[in-house]
């Protein structure tokens, strides 16, 4: 299996300071993906859902583009 | 996490600090770390600022210690936005930071100036000359006019 479409394993805590990883999670349009695409536990698709709105808040982040 | 304006954060990050510290201490909310956290073009526009120095606090406060701190950043000063969150523990990588100066030299602030309108001031068109017409003229073509019109309401 390439490397690519390997399943990657979510960080423990998901913080909203770290801009770059939370891009992962967005959409060209900077919408969030699905936790069907994720693959995130509903527990840790909200805990991304609060860091990306947090990181949104102080611009860090954009509404949509 | 707190935005301060470029403009401000211009004349001396430690002065914005220590500004930025006695405001929250005015309201009783304890300072355990206040850091300068970076400065960075904003992923949207905030009024007419594009650019924000940020700084990351951990603090102790009650609720409503938050809530004016909150209310006197908003009202006055050079801080924009700021976010607040319940923490159970202050991480002791950032507990040892503490309240350390900020080496200014090291960081460069570009000038966040608001940007120019793109059409320039309004200035009202001259209205056209009115046309001139022969003053002899005017009251021969008003009088059938009023002649037929006067008419049918005799007739009635």
């Amino acid at each position: 299996m390439p490397d690519s479409t390997k399943k990657q394993s979510p960080p423990a805590h998901f913080d909203f300071k770290d801009v770059e990883a939370l891009q992962r999670y967005l959409s060209p349009q900077a919408r969030i993906h699905s936790a069907k695409r994720t693959g995130l536990s509903a527990r840790e698709q909200r805990q991304l859902k609060c860091a990306i709105k947090y990181a949104r808040f102080l611009a860090l982040l954009p509404f949509t583009t | 996490m707190f935005l301060l304006e470029n403009q401000e954060a211009r004349k001396g990050l430690n002065a914005a600090r220590d500004g930025l510290r006695h405001s929250l201490e005015k309201h009783g909310i304890g300072v355990q770390v206040l850091r300068f956290w970076g400065e960075r073009k904003l992923a949207y526009k905030i009024g007419t600022r594009r650019r924000a120095v940020y700084f990351l606090g951990w603090l102790e406060a009650t609720g409503e210690a938050v809530n004016a701190a909150k209310r006197d950043f908003y009202l006055v000063g050079p801080v924009f936005r700021c976010l607040f969150i319940r923490e159970e523990q202050i991480p002791p990588e950032e507990l040892a930071l503490g309240i350390q100066p900020i080496d200014e030299a090291a960081v460069q602030i570009p000038e966040d100036k608001p940007e120019a309108p793109a059409e320039g001031p309004y200035v009202a068109e001259p209205e056209p000359a009115p046309e001139v017409v022969p003053a002899a003229a005017a009251p021969a073509s008003s009088e059938p006019v009023a002649a037929e019109s006067a008419a049918p309401a005799e007739s009635r």
